[in-house]
C-alpha cells in the first residue's frame, strides 16, 4: 500500500498547479521542495500572464502577489550606439481581467503553492528528491535527502524544473543537448517607485515590459527589463555554447547593456539589490521528453515547456497549464485505478488540445529563428541603420527613398536578400 | 534535567543603512526570508546533543508571532520534545524578550537547568539576550562558545572565543546559559515520517506581553565596534598621550602624484616595497 497518492516534486508553478488539481479532485498528495519555502530558489525575468488562472483561481487578480500589471510591452531592437523600439500600450491591461503582471518569485510561487494546500496537499519543504523508487519499470515513488526518506505513490508527477533529474532518471529524455539551453542573468535594481513611473511613463500599478534583442555582443541571445513596484529586473538570455565556447561573460554583456544610451537612463542611480541566474529550455517542442511512463508524469519546465520564442518569453503560464492538465490526468487515473503508461495517456491528450502543445508545435522553429545569424547580428544592425537613414533629414540632398535605403543597408551590414527572403517565409509559417 | 534552546523568530535578510547602520526588515514577520539564524539553529543541535548524553528531554522556546510556527514544527520533526511559543511581536527589545523567555524557562514553568542560545540574531542583534537570560535565571553563563562538550554530571567544557584570535577553555555546570557561534553544530535533518507528522504537532503558545518598546532614533551614524588595542606603555600621562596619538613620531606626509596608469602602477608598487609589503622582485 503506497503511502499517498501523489507524489509531486518540486513547489513551483507546474507543481503547485498539479498539486492543487488533484487535491481539489480529493486525492492525497505530497508536494516535495528542496527550498525552505515555495519560490526560495526559483528566479525568472518577471512577467507573469495570468489568463491560465482564470479558471484554476477564479479572480486571482484580487488576491496573487502583483508588483505592477504590464500595460507597455516594447520590443527594442540595437546596436552598440541605436536603438529603435516598437512600443505598445493599452489602458485595458491595467483592469479586470488583466493580462500580465510583473511578480516576483518567492510572492508568487508561495501564494500558488499556498493554494494546493489550502485545497488539502501537504508541502513538505528543505526535502530534495534524490531519486526515483521503481518496481520492475515503474515508478513506485521517490528517495529523499532526509533520514528514513523514501515515499512511495501511485503517480509521482516531476516538476522539478529544467535539468529535471527524475525526467532523465526515468528515460524520458533520450539525449539532452547543450545547444538546447539557454542561461539567464537577471539583476535586481532598486529605485524609488516615483522615478520608476517618471523613467517609464506610467502611474500606479501599471508597469512596463521590454524585450531586447542586438545587446548581447558575440553571444546569441536577448535582453529584458521589467519594472516592479520599487524594483527593476534587468536580464539577459544567452546561448549556453556560445558561452561555454569562451564568449564574454554574462555579467560584462549585462554590464555592457546597462549602459547603452538606450537603457543607462533608465538603471541610472540604482541599487543592485540581488543577481541570479537560472538555465531555459529554449528548444521548446524540439527538445520535449516522454511526457509519461508507468507511474510518473512529467510537467512545466522538467518537460521543456518553456516558450521562449522572440517577442514571447513565457513559462510560468506554460509551467501551471501542463501541470494542471498533470494533475487532472493523474486524479483521472487514479480514479480508474490505472497508472501506468497507459492509463496516463490523457495527459498527453489535455496538453494536445490546450494552447501548451499547440502554441509549441506551432511556433516550434521561432527558437531557431530568434537565435539565427541573421536576427542576432545582422538584423538590428540593419534595422537600425534604416530607421536612422529614413529619419535623418539630409539636404540639401534630396531624399533617398526606401528601396535605396534598403539596398544600402543590406550590403552594408552584410545581409543577402536571398537569406531575408528566405528567413521572412520561416517567419511567417511560424509565426502567421 | 531539562535541557532547553532559545530560538528568535528573524529577518535573515534584513536591509542595514550603509550610513546609519540601522536594520529594517523586508517584508512582514509571516513573510520570505524571515526565518531562525543558523547560531540559534546550532544552539538546538546542542541542546539535542546535551539531551542525549544526559538522557534529559528537550523544549525550544521562541519569543514570537504564529508565522514563527512551521519553523518550530521542524524542530520538533528534528528531534526536539516540545516547543513553546511565547505570542509576542517579532521586534522585542533584547531584555523584554528575555524577561518573556525567562518566565517560560523559569522553574514554575519548564524548569530549564541548561539554556542554550545563538550567540547573536541575524538582524545584527547585541547578543545580549543570554546575559539578560542568565541574570534573570541565576544561572552561569558561557557566552560566544565555539566549541560545547557534554562531562558527567551536567557540566560542559567548553572554547570561548576572545579577541585577538584568543580561545578561553572553560568548564560551566548547571544551571546555565550558553550562547553558541552557527559553526559549533549544523542541526540534523529531522527524518522524512516526522517532517510529515509534524504538521500534526502541537506548539504550546504562552500569551506574550504586547511590546511597547519604541526603538529611538539615531542621531549620530553607526560605527562598528572599537578595535582592541595594546595599552600604551609609559610612566607619565605625557608619554602615554604622545605614543597615543603618534605626535612626535617622524613620518612622511601623504603625496598625491598624478601619472599615467602604467607609472602610476609602478609608483605604488615601489611604495609597498618601501614600507616592506613586497620583497625586491615584486613577490
Ligand atoms: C532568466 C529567465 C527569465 C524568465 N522570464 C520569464 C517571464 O518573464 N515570464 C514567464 O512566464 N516565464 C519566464 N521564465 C521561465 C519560467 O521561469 C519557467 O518556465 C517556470 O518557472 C517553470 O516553472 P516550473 O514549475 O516548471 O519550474 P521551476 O519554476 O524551476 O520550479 C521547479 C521547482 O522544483 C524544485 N525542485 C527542483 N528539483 C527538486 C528536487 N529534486 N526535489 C524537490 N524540489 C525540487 C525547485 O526548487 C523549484 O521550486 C524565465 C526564466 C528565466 C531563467
Amino acid at each position: 500500500m503506497p503511502d499517498v497518492d501523489a507524489i509531486v516534486v518540486g513547489a513551483g508553478p507546474a507543481g503547485a498547479a498539479a498539486a492543487l488539481e488533484l487535491a481539489r479532485a480529493g486525492r492525497s498528495v505530497y508536494l516535495l521542495e528542496r527550498g525552505p519555502f515555495p519560490g526560495s530558489k526559483n528566479m525568472y525575468g518577471g512577467v507573469v500572464y495570468g489568463r491560465i488562472l482564470d479558471t484554476l483561481v477564479p479572480g486571482w487578480w484580487d488576491e496573487a502577489p502583483v508588483q505592477r500589471w504590464v500595460t507597455r510591452r516594447a520590443t527594442m531592437i540595437m546596436t552598440g550606439h541605436q536603438a529603435l523600439t516598437v512600443d505598445f500600450r493599452t489602458e485595458s491591461w491595467g483592469r479586470p481581467p488583466y493580462n500580465g503582471a510583473t511578480a516576483y518569485r518567492p510572492d508568487f510561487d508561495a501564494w500558488l503553492a499556498g493554494k494546493a494546500t489550502d485545497a488539502g496537499a501537504v508541502l513538505v519543504t528543505s526535502t530534495t528528491a534524490t531519486g526515483l523508487l521503481r518496481d520492475g519499470d515503474r515508478v513506485v515513488g521517490v528517495r529523499t535527502d532526509r533520514p528514513d526518506g523514501d515515499l512511495t505513490a501511485d503517480v509521482v508527477i516531476a516538476c522539478d524544473g529544467v535539468n529535471s533529474f527524475l525526467a532523465k532518471e526515468a528515460g524520458l529524455y533520450p539525449h539532452t543537448d547543450p545547444a538546447n539551453f539557454t542561461v539567464g542573468v537577471k539583476e535586481t535594481i532598486a529605485l524609488p517607485r516615483e522615478v520608476i513611473d517618471e523613467r517609464f511613463g506610467v502611474r500606479g500599478d501599471h508597469g512596463v515590459d521590454y524585450e531586447i534583442v542586438g545587446c548581447t555582443g558575440d553571444v546569441p541571445g536577448g535582453g529584458f527589463l521589467y519594472t516592479n513596484t520599487d524594483t527593476l529586473s534587468v536580464g539577459l538570455v544567452l546561448s549556453l555554447p556560445a558561452l561555454a565556447a569562451g564568449g564574454t561573460r554574462p555579467e560584462e554583456l549585462l554590464r555592457r547593456m546597462k549602459e547603452h544610451p538606450a537603457i543607462a537612463p533608465l538603471v541610472e542611480g540604482g541599487e543592485v539589490k540581488e543577481y541570479s541566474a537560472h538555465v531555459i529550455p529554449e528548444a521548446g517542442y524540439d527538445m520535449m521528453p516522454e511526457l509519461s511512463c508507468d507511474g510518473m508524469l512529467v510537467a512545466g519546465d522538467a518537460a521543456a515547456m518553456c516558450l521562449a520564442a522572440g517577442i514571447w518569453l513565457e513559462g510560468v503560464n506554460f509551467a501551471i497549464g501542463s501541470g494542471a492538465a498533470a494533475g487532472r490526468a493523474a486524479a483521472r487515473a487514479l480514479q480508474r485505478g490505472d497508472t501506468s503508461n497507459e492509463g496516463l495517456a490523457g495527459y498527453r491528450s489535455r496538453l494536445e488540445s490546450s494552447f501548451v502543445l499547440a502554441d509549441h508545435r506551432k511556433l516550434r522553429d521561432a527558437p531557431h529563428l530568434v537565435m539565427s545569424d541573421l536576427a542576432q547580428r545582422q538584423l538590428p544592425g540593419l534595422a537600425c541603420g534604416v530607421a536612422e537613414r529614413m529619419f535623418r533629414v539630409d539636404n540639401p540632398e534630396p531624399k533617398p527613398g526606401l528601396r535605396r535605403i534598403l539596398r544600402q543597408e543590406l550590403k552594408r551590414n552584410g545581409v543577402k536578400v536571398r537569406d531575408v527572403v528566405s528567413h521572412s517565409l520561416r517567419a511567417l509559417r511560424t509565426f502567421g | 534535567m531539562q535541557v532547553a534552546a532559545c530560538v528568535k523568530w528573524v529577518d535573515l535578510r534584513p536591509e542595514v543603512d550603509r550610513v546609519h547602520g540601522t536594520v529594517r526588515s523586508v517584508g512582514g514577520p509571516g513573510g520570505a526570508g524571515w526565518g531562525i539564524s543558523e547560531a540559534d539553529r546550532a544552539a538546538v543541535e546542542v541542546a539535542l546533543q546535551l539531551g542525549a548524553v544526559w538522557s534529559a528531554p528537550v523544549a525550544v522556546v521562541c519569543a514570537g508571532p504564529v508565522g514563527a510556527e512551521p519553523v518550530l514544527r521542524e524542530l520538533l520533526a528534528a528531534g526536539v520534545d516540545r516547543v513553546v511559543r511565547v505570542d509576542t511581536g517579532a521586534d522585542q527589545p533584547s531584555h523584554a524578550a528575555a524577561v518573556e523567555l525567562a518566565a517560560v524557562l523559569s522553574a514554575g514553568q519548564l524548569g530549564a537547568d541548561v539554556v542554550v542560545c545563538g550567540d547573536h540574531s541575524a538582524d545584527r542583534g547585541s547578543g545580549t539576550v543570554p546575559a539578560f537570560l542568565a541574570h534573570h535565571l541565576g544561572a552561569a553563563q558561557a557566552l560566544g562558545l565555539v566549541r560545547v562538550e557534554p562531562v558527567a554530571g551536567g557540566r560542559v567544557r567548553a572554547v570561548r572565543r576572545l579577541d585577538g584570535g584568543r580561545r578561553e577553555v572553560l568548564e560551566a555546570a548547571v544551571p546555565m546559559v550558553l550562547s553558541v557561534e552557527g559553526s559549533v553544530a549544523e542541526l540534523r535533518r529531522a527524518p522524512l515520517a516526522a517532517t510529515l507528522a509534524s504538521g500534526g504537532r502541537e506548539v504550546e503558545v504562552r500569551p506574550g506581553r504586547p511590546a511597547h518598546h519604541v526603538e529611538p532614533p539615531r542621531t549620530r551614524p553607526w560605527r562598528p565596534p572599537p578595535r582592541v588595542v595594546p595599552a600604551p606603555a609609559g610612566d607619565h600621562a605625557l608619554d602615554r598621550v604622545v605614543q597615543l596619538t603618534g605626535a612626535l613620531v617622524e613620518r612622511n606626509p601623504p603625496r598625491t602624484v598624478e601619472l599615467a596608469p602604467a607609472a602610476a602602477a609602478r609608483e605604488i608598487l615601489d611604495q609597498l616595497r618601501t614600507w616592506g609589503y613586497l620583497g625586491a622582485d615584486g613577490e
